[in-house]
């Protein structure tokens, strides 16, 4: 073959600028959105961290220290673990709820609700996710007031007493629940859909009734998934302001208020800062705790 | 003239080779099949042409003139891929003008090739839909309006049929065919069936891990194969490992016996003799002297419609397999297993092949 | 199995998310329908109705200005993470390098941390930055639409992203092979396949600013107060169907943009 004294004619290679572009280093495109995070988040957090352990003077405000004080006070005053309790209880009964509240929804949706039916269904739950917490919790402080849907709807029935319903934990649960709901059912819908409806069936036809097909095979199955959604209830509702500030009153203390309060209020920046962090800290180690607990029983149903 | 030359083209990742020292020429008007196993490098010996893929070393030139380093749309090639990346949010017209349009073709010219292209595909009234709202072989020939609109130096086709069920591929098989020689357009064809390089491609390259195993029309490549893998990928499950005699007219066995040969090149060192299944015939007794032969017993009897096949332990140790008529279609008597055979061919049916 | 049974387990979902979905919907119908009430106080039933508590919402020039600034800031916001968030995306979703993951979980962090946590915390930064510098930022309205656009980035990139990683990347090497430069590439052929993911991620970023409460209670100047800030700011003091009025049009506006977001992306996607 002549391939040799072809090549040889070939033209001359062309101008070097007509080599293919080379790519624009990928990661330096995020560096713009990097750098807003850093300045608006990493960087204010840092701070925070830092000030935790500055010393509060009311007429400085702020003195540079590297004192545990404000920790020190968090757990030696009765006042503020009791708001730490109470916001881990109101979570956790509201996570449960919404656990229990959300499953059959979810798999409802994902299983017997035809494609459009599920579409618009998924709207009329999303709208009050989406509908902000200052409208949600004033359409809750509208039912639940003592002159409200709720005591109208009762006084039909003849119950005429006060509800005292209005700034109660109660109240607090109730709104807490209505915007996690949301999240919970959104979440789980996602992984009952991703599990194979056949394998119900199949356990069906093996002879397990419904409530075994969801004990043996589909709950075993959307454990992680569920795990993922109760954890994300858990903390949105660890993590809550508006519900207890606008349902609770101002005498029923959680602790984002809290925080919001000393750092806003009180300008009391290392204590509330300290607060941020224990905030934090405490519902990252449960969440963390309790997956990894709930993950090794789950290792032990599928041996 | 849109001569395709590839010369010592290799693409390698970090250490992995994808493709090695390739020399390659495509004459003006030829149609090239590239064709071997999953990974042998065949996309990315295309993608290299088109442009996509910055060859490791070498140069690829185009009717002389050297595009190693141009950019893809500078390139003037068409290129068809295997999931037909039609734009989605054009219709059939804008997606078969967009080419034109990159070109600057005059808006009245423009649309009256994209008319001509569609009718060339016979997707005349289709110009309005989306392409979501077409079956696959439409698509496909939508991509393939698309790619020829532009009067492309170059046509390269990305496994374009895999997609599509068995009776579309063979109807866009005889189309494409049809369609790049009436335009004479130079063609590289990437498959890994057969059948499809067989019935389309002036000549096939014959890829494996990343280096050519074998170029020639197909018709020659499937009689002659020259290595064992191509006569293993070309479908010859029979390959027998030996030496050729000294006289060259004759194969001996590792196994032990040897064989006549006919025809064959000399092949120096460990050789094979690759047979095709029809080739071999089955007798109880000892057959006729000129024919080559093997005793052994049949393993294993299949049915193929209207063939059986056979699976024989020779005594010599080899499996061989053959493939006989069915005896409704005018074959022997089934011959049922553990029966004793003679396995014989004549001797210009072996071909010699190399090791590697 | 038996049909009757099958029928039981249906009915018994059924019930039981007719039950839960009006627990989380009911409220918003009731604010809805009572907006519209002549009720002085607000109770039921209805004496009659009237449109006359739209007029004093809108007469408010907390509420009104405050929507106006919400709608501003919330466009700002979306407009900043469509120009942070765009090219974050492509990174993200087009190229393998090292840190990728950590940068990945930077950029959503703004929808991790809480926002009482993330708004008291830019709020000192921003307090302790006056105090070097003099430059006041918390309570003006960079303050503002910074925090907002720390909102909106992690749904845009979210969203852009996810688009962006089902496209199929051959339409792009096809337009290339055509003869289209990279830029003519990217503004003809990405660009518009990956438009329903661009809009999803405009739409949810906007209402995630829009409704913001937490940050923006940090960063509200006194004059500048931001829809949401206003309506529980009326709260503290009041209670009438001007909320309702307020709530039914940010119920309008929000289940609009929601029907207009289901039209191009699978909105279940987003979260
Ligand atoms: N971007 C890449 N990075 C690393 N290795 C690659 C890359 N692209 C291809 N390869 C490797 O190069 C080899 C050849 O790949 P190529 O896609 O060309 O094969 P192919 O012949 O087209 O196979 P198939 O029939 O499966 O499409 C493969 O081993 C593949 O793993
Ligand atoms: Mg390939």
């Amino acid at each position: 073959m002549s391939m040799s004294d072809t090549v040889a004619q070939m033209a001359p290679p062309d101008r070097p600028d007509r080599r293919p572009p080379r790519r624009i280093g990928a990661p330096f495109l995020t560096t713009p959105a990097l750098v807003f995070v850093t300045i608006g988040l990493l960087a204010p957090l840092a701070l925070m961290l830092r000030n935790s352990f500055n010393r509060f003077d009311p007429a400085e405000l702020m003195i540079s220290a590297f004192t545990a004080e404000n920790y020190v006070k968090f757990f030696t005053d009765a006042f503020y673990q009791e708001v730490l309790l109470r916001t881990l209880g109101i979570s956790a009964l509201a996570t449960a709820i919404c656990l229990v509240a959300g499953v059959p929804v979810a798999y409802f949706l994902a299983r017997h609700v035809s494609a459009f039916a599920k579409r618009m269904l998924l709207i009329v739950i999303l709208v009050p996710l989406l509908i902000g917490n200052a409208v949600r919790t004033s359409a809750w402080m509208l039912i639940l007031n003592d002159r409200g849907v709720l005591a109208s709807v009762l006084g039909v029935f003849g119950y005429e007493g006060p509800l005292g319903l209005m700034y109660t934990a109660t109240a607090v649960t109730i709104g807490l629940v209505s915007v996690l709901l949301p999240f919970m059912i959104i979440t789980l819908n996602s992984v009952f859909e991703a599990i194979d409806a056949n394998l119900e069936d199949a356990a069906g036809s093996l002879g397990a009734t419904h409530l075994t097909v969801m004990r043996r095979v589909v709950l075993p199955l959307a454990l992680p998934g569920i795990l993922a959604g109760t954890v994300l209830c858990f903390i949105l509702s660890m993590n809550a302001y508006a519900t207890p500030v606008l349902l609770g009153g101002p005498t029923f203390h959680m602790m984002a208020p809290t925080v919001y309060q000393q750092v806003a209020k009180a300008m009391n920046w290392p204590f509330g800062s300290a607060l941020a962090f224990i905030l934090m800290s405490v519902t990252l180690i449960l969440t963390v705790g309790v997956s990894a607990l709930v993950q090794r029983k789950y290792r032990r149903w599928s041996e | 003239m849109s001569e395709v030359v590839l010369q010592d083209v290799a693409k390698h990742y970090g250490d992995a080779v994808a493709v090695r020292n390739m020399t390659l020429r495509i004459a003006d008007g030829e149609l090239v099949a590239l064709l071997g196993p999953s990974g042998c490098g065949k996309t990315t010996t295309l993608r290299m042409i088109a442009g996509f893929v910055d060859a490791t070393s070498g140069r690829i030139s185009v009717g002389g003139r050297d595009v190693t380093g141009l950019p893809p749309n500078r390139r003037n090639m068409g290129m068809v891929f295997q999931n037909y990346a039609l734009f989605p949010h054009m219709t059939v017209a804008q997606n078969v003008a967009f080419g034109l349009e990159m070109r600057k073709v005059s808006r009245a010219d423009a649309g009256k090739r994209v008319r001509e292209a569609l009718a060339r595909v016979r997707l005349g009234q289709y110009g309005d839909r989306l392409p979501k709202q077409l079956s696959g072989g439409q698509q496909q020939r939508v991509a393939l309006a698309r790619a020829l609109v532009i009067e492309p130096d170059v046509l390269l086709l990305d496994e374009p049929l895999s997609n599509l069920d068995a009776a579309l591929r063979h109807e866009m098989k005889i189309e494409i065919r049809q369609l790049q020689q009436s335009l004479g357009l130079t063609t590289v064809f990437v498959t890994h069936d057969q059948d499809e390089a067989m019935s389309t491609a002036d000549r096939m390259v014959l890829m494996y891990q990343g280096g050519v195993e074998q170029i020639g029309p197909p018709a020659e490549v499937f009689g002659r194969p020259r290595t064992a893998f191509a006569a293993g990928f070309l479908g010859i499950p029979n390959l027998l490992a030996g030496r050729m005699t000294p006289d060259r007219a004759g194969f001996a066995f590792e196994a032990g016996p040897t064989v006549r040969l006919q025809g064959q090149p000399p092949i120096a060192g460990r050789a094979f003799l690759a047979l095709r299944p029809e080739e071999i015939s089955l007798s109880t007794e000892p057959p006729a002297t000129g024919r080559n032969a093997l005793a052994g017993r049949v393993e294993i009897m299949t049915y193929h419609g209207s063939a059986v096949e056979y699976q024989l332990r020779t005594d010599a140790g080899p499996m061989l397999s053959a493939r006989l008529r069915a005896p409704g279609l005018g074959g022997q008597p089934v011959l049922p297993g553990g029966t004793a055979v003679w396995a014989h061919w004549a001797p210009e049916a072996g071909v010699l092949v190399n090791e590697h | 199995m038996g049909n009757a049974q099958a029928k039981t387990i249906r009915i018994g979902y059924t019930a039981i998310s007719v039950l839960v979905i009006g627990f989380v919907v009911l409220p918003l119908i009731f604010i809805v329908w009572m907006s519209f009430f002549s009720n002085r106080i607000l109770s039921l039933p209805p004496e009659g109705y009237t449109l006359d508590w739209y007029r004093r919402a809108w007469q408010m020039a907390d509420f009104r200005n405050g929507f106006f600034l919400s709608l501003r800031t919330s466009l700002i916001a979306t407009a900043i993470a469509l120009i942070l968030g765009l090219p974050a995306s492509f990174a993200l979703a087009r190229a393998r390098f090292p840190g990728r993951e950590t940068i990945n979980t930077i950029l959503m962090s703004p929808m991790i941390v809480p926002g009482i946590v993330g708004g008291s915390s830019l709020f000192v930064f921003f307090l302790e930055v006056e105090f070097l510098t003099g430059w006041r930022i918390a309570g003006s309205s960079p303050g503002l639409i910074a925090a907002h656009s720390l909102i909106a980035l992690p749904w845009m990139i979210r969203l852009v992203t996810t688009s962006l990683i089902g496209m199929n990347p051959s339409v792009e090497e096809a337009a290339r092979s055509l003869g289209a430069g990279p830029l003519t590439v990217f503004f003809r052929v990405t660009l518009p396949v990956i438009k329903p993911g661009v809009i999803a991620g405009s739409l949810f970023a906007f209402v995630n600013s829009f409704i913001d409460l937490e940050k923006s209670l940090f960063l509200v100047g006194p004059d500048r107060t931001t829809l949401q800030i206003a309506l529980i700011n009326y709260l503290e003091w009041n209670f009438d169907s001007t909320i309702g009025a307020v709530a039914t049009v940010q119920i309008a506006l929000i289940t609009l943009l929601l029907l207009v977001t289901d039209r191009y992306a699978k909105l279940s996607r987003a979260f």
